[in-house]
C-alpha cells in the first residue's frame, strides 16, 4: 500500500511540476518580450516628443517653447505626460513639474526614476534633452498607467498555476484511485492464488488498455498453471490408485513364493510371472510419464512438417496383420497428402492407440476405417478412426478420455486405460481435441487439426464462398 | 568382447557385470565420472555402457562429449532413468549411439550392445545377406530359401533385412519397432509378434529347420545354429 500511494503521489507531483515548468517556459519569453516592447516603445515615444519640442525651441526660441508647453499642459489629461523646461541653473521655466527632480542627473539621457506625483511615489520614465543656450528639457511619463496591465498578467499567470495545480492534484488522485483499485484487485487475486486456490482469475473487461492486456496475459498463464497442476495432481492420484493393484499382486506372489517354497521349476515360473507383473507396472509408469511430458507442452519445440496421410498409411499397414488375425477389416481412406506441422512420433502413437482401441473392441468380422481428410478451402486436416464395435454411451464419452477410465465393455481386455487420454493429450498439443462420436453402431474418434493462422483461412474461405471461385489460403 | 560399464548404482552394476560375463564378455566397471572418463580414454573397449547421472563433477554426457571430441569412436549405449524424448535426443546428440531407459530388461541391454558392436564393424556395404540357405539380395530385393523364391511385402523385407543383419543375435520387440517401423512407443497389442509370425509363415513354414526363433522373455533371433 505504501509503495502504491507514494507512486501515485509522485505521479501527481510530477504531473504538476511538469505543467508548471511548461507554463514558466511559455510565460517567461512572453513576459520578457512584453517588457522590452513596452519599454522600448515608451522611450521611443518620449524621445520623439522631446525631438518635437526641441524643434519648437529651434524655431521659436525659449519663449515659444514655454508657451507651447504651457498650452500642452493646459490641454493635457493630468499625469499623462510630464513636461519641464528649465534654464541653466535647472530652475523651472514651464511645465507641470514644480521643480527639477533631484534624482534626475544633469546630463542628457533616458532614465527611470521615482518621483512623487499627486501625493504618492511612482516610477517615471524620463527623457532628458539638452537644448541650445543651456536650457534643459524633461519629457516623461508615469509608468503607473501600465501597472494594472502588468498586474493582470500576473493574476492570469497565478490563476493558470492554480488551475494546473488543482487539476494535477485531482487528476493524480483520480488516476491513483483507478490504478490502485485495479492493482489492488490484482493483488487480492494473486494472494488468493498464493493461498492455494488456483481457480481465481483477474478481473478483465473489453477495453484493450495495457493493464487489461496484462491481466488477460496473467489469466492465460494461470490457466496453464492450473492445468499443469491439475495434471500433476491427476497423475499422482492415478499412480497411487492404479499402481496399488498390480503392486499388491506382485507382493503377494513373492510372499507366497517365500512361504511355500515350491519346486525349482515352479519357483522359476513364479519369478517369470513376477517379472511380467513388474513389466506391467513399468508400462503404466511409462505411459503416465509420456502423458505428463505431452501435457507440459514442451514437445511442441519438436514440431516438423508431417504428412498425416503417410503416418496413417504406415499405421494401417502396421496393424493390418493384427486385424487379419482377428478377422476384422482395417481400411484406409485418404485424399492425397495431408501436410501439417506436428510431432511425427506422437501422431503415430496417437493413431496407433486409436487403431489399437478399435481393434480391441471390434468383434470378429468387424470393420475399422481410418480416414484422413483435408479441408477443401483451408489447411485443416481431419483424422477419423471409426469402428463397428459396441461404442461408448454418450454419457460416458467425456469420461472416456480421462486417465484410467475403463468402460464396462473393456473388462477382460488388456490395457491400462490410458490410450484415449494419450490421444487427447496429443490432439491438445496440436491445438485440437479428441472428439468421440456415435458411428451407428460403434465409435467414431475424430481429431480436427486446424493449424496455420485461423483468421487468414477464414477469410480465404469466405471469399471463395462469396466469389464462387477458390482461393488458396495465402500466408505471409 | 570388452565392455566398460560406467554406473554408480551397485545393484545395477552387479546385475549387468554378471550378465555380461555369463554372455561371454569381459566387463570393466567405473563407479564415477572421473574413473569412467579415465578408463574410457585410456583402454580400448568394444562398447561402453554409460549412466547419465554420476557422482562427482563429470556426468555421463560430458564424458561422451569429451570422448567424441578427442576422436574416440567407441560405440556408446546410454543407460539412464531420464526417459523423456527430449532427454533421449540430448543423449544421442552428445554422441551416444543408443539410449536405453531404466528400468530395463537385461536381454534388451545385451541385444542392443550386440547390435551396436555389429554396426561398428561396418556391415552396411554388403549387398547380399545369408543365413543357412536363406538368401537376401539387397539390390534386386530378391529373397530365396533353398531353391524356392519368397515373395515379401516391402515392410516384411525390411523386417527380414534387419533380422538378417543381426543374425545369431537376439533382437527385441522394441528394437524392431524402432528400426523397422520407426515407432518410438509401445503398442499395447502384440502386433510385432503377428508380423513375425507372418514372416515365419513365408520363410520357415515348409522347411524342416526353422531359422526365425522366439527367445523367451527377450525377443527373436534369426539363426542357423541350434
Amino acid at each position: 500500500m505504501k509503495i502504491a500511494r507514494s507512486s501515485a503521489l509522485t505521479l501527481a507531483v510530477a504531473y504538476i511540476s511538469l505543467g508548471l515548468a511548461a507554463l514558466a517556459l511559455f510565460a517567461a519569453p512572453l513576459w520578457y518580450a512584453w517588457r522590452v516592447t513596452i519599454q522600448d516603445g515608451r522611450s521611443e515615444i518620449l524621445q520623439s516628443d522631446a525631438l518635437r519640442l526641441t524643434e519648437v525651441f529651434r524655431r521659436e526660441g525659449a519663449p515659444g517653447l514655454v508657451s507651447y508647453i504651457n498650452a500642452r499642459v493646459g490641454m493635457q489629461i493630468a499625469g499623462e505626460r510630464l513636461l519641464l523646461l528649465a534654464d541653466e541653473a535647472l530652475a523651472p521655466l514651464a511645465g507641470n513639474l514644480a521643480a527639477w527632480p533631484p534624482s534626475v542627473p544633469p546630463n542628457p539621457g533616458t532614465y527611470t526614476v521615482k518621483l512623487e506625483l499627486g501625493g504618492h511615489m511612482s516610477d517615471v520614465a524620463l527623457v532628458h534633452a539638452a537644448l541650445p543656450g543651456g536650457y534643459h528639457l524633461l519629457v516623461g511619463r508615469d509608468t503607473a498607467r501600465y501597472a494594472p496591465l502588468e498586474q493582470r498578467f500576473w493574476y492570469a499567470l497565478a490563476g493558470a498555476v492554480a488551475i494546473l495545480s488543482v487539476l494535477g492534484a485531482f487528476g493524480g488522485i483520480l488516476i491513483r484511485r483507478a490504478l490502485l483499485a485495479r492493482i489492488d484487485g490484482i493483488r487480492r487475486t494473486v494472494s488468493a492464488i498464493i493461498q492455494g486456490d488456483l481457480s481465481h482469475r483477474l478481473p478483465t473487461h473489453d477495453s484493450g488498455d495495457e493493464l487489461n492486456t496484462l491481466s488477460r496475459t496473467i489469466n492465460g498463464m494461470l490457466e496453464q498453471i492450473e492445468q499443469l497442476i491439475h495434471g500433476v495432481r491427476n497423475v499422482s492420484n492415478s499412480i497411487a490408485h492404479d499402481l496399488r493393484t498390480p503392486l499388491a499382486e506382485l507382493r503377494s506372489r513373492l510372499e507366497e513364493l517365500a512361504l511355500t517354497k515350491p519346486t525349482t521349476e515352479q519357483t522359476f515360473a513364479e519369478i517369470d510371472a513376477a517379472v511380467a507383473d513388474v513389466d506391467g507396472v513399468i508400462r503404466i509408469f511409462n505411459a503416465l510419464l509420456r502423458l505428463a511430458e505431452i501435457d507440459s507442452g514442451t514437445r511442441r519445440s519438436g514440431f516438423v512438417p508431417v504428412d498425416l496421410s503417410a503416418v496413417a498409411a504406415a499405421a494401417v499397414e502396421f496393424y493390418q496383420p493384427a486385424a487379419e488375425l482377428r478377422g476384422s477389416s482395417l481400411m484406409l481412406a485418404t485424399s492425397g497428402p495431408a501436410p501439417i506441422r506436428g510431432d511425427p512420433v506422437l501422431l503415430a502413437q496417437a493413431l496407433g492407440n486409436l487403431i489399437d482401441n478399435a481393434l480391441k473392441y471390434t468383434p470378429e468380422d468387424g470393420a475399422i476405417v481410418v480416414e484422413v481428410r483435408t479441408g477443401a478451402y483451408d489447411s485443416s486436416v481431419e483424422i477419423i478412426v471409426a469402428d463397428s464395435g459396441p461404442g461408448i454411451p454418450a454419457e460416458h464419452r467425456p469420461k472416456a478420455v480421462e486417465r484410467f477410465y475403463r468402460g464396462d465393455v473393456s473388462r477382460g481386455t488388456p490395457g491400462v486405460g490410458l490410450g484415449l487420454s494419450l490421444v487427447d493429450a496429443v490432439a491438445r498439443l496440436h491445438g485440437s481435441e479428441l472428439r468421440l462420436e456415435d458411428n451407428h453402431p460403434g465409435l467414431r474418434a475424430r481429431i480436427v487439426l486446424t493449424q496455420d493462422r485461423p483468421q487468414i483461412t477464414r477469410i480465404a474461405r469466405a471469399t471463395s464462398e462469396q466469389g464462387g471461385f477458390q482461393h488458396e489460403p495465402v500466408y505471409p | 568382447m570388452k565392455v566398460l560399464l560406467v554406473e554408480d548404482n551397485e545393484r545395477v552394476t552387479q546385475f549387468v557385470v554378471k550378465g555380461l560375463q555369463e554372455a561371454g564378455h569381459t566387463a570393466d566397471h567405473a563407479p564415477n565420472g572421473r574413473d569412467g572418463m579415465f578408463l574410457a580414454a585410456s583402454e580400448p573397449y568394444d562398447v561402453i555402457i554409460m549412466d547419465r547421472m554420476l557422482p562427482g563433477e563429470i556426468d555421463g554426457l560430458a564424458i561422451i562429449e569429451a570422448l567424441r571430441k578427442s576422436g574416440k569412436r567407441t560405440p556408446i549405449l546410454i543407460l539412464s532413468a531420464l526417459s523423456e524424448v527430449d532427454e533421449r535426443i540430448r543423449g544421442l546428440r552428445a554422441g551416444g549411439d543408443d539410449y536405453l531407459t531404466k528400468p530395463f530388461a537385461f536381454g534388451e541391454l545385451l541385444a542392443r550392445i550386440d547390435a551396436l558392436t555389429r554396426r561398428a564393424q561396418g556391415e552396411n556395404a554388403q549387398t547380399r545377406l545369408e543365413v543357412a540357405d536363406l538368401r537376401v539380395d539387397l539390390l534386386s530385393r530378391k529373397v530365396t530359401r533353398g531353391s524356392r523364391s519368397v515373395t515379401l511385402q516391402p515392410r516384411e523385407f525390411k523386417l527380414l533385412e534387419y533380422l538378417m543383419r543381426h543374425a545369431d543375435q537376439v533382437v527385441t520387440r522394441t528394437m524392431l519397432l524402432e528400426n523397422v517401423w520407426d515407432y518410438h512407443f509401445d503398442p499395447q497389442t502384440n502386433v510385432v509378434d503377428v508380423h513375425i509370425s507372418k514372416l515365419r509363415q513365408k520363410i520357415d513354414a515348409d522347411f524342416e529347420r526353422p531359422l526365425l526363433r522366439t527367445v523367451r522373455n527377450a525377443g527373436y533371433t534369426l539363426t542357423s545354429h541350434d
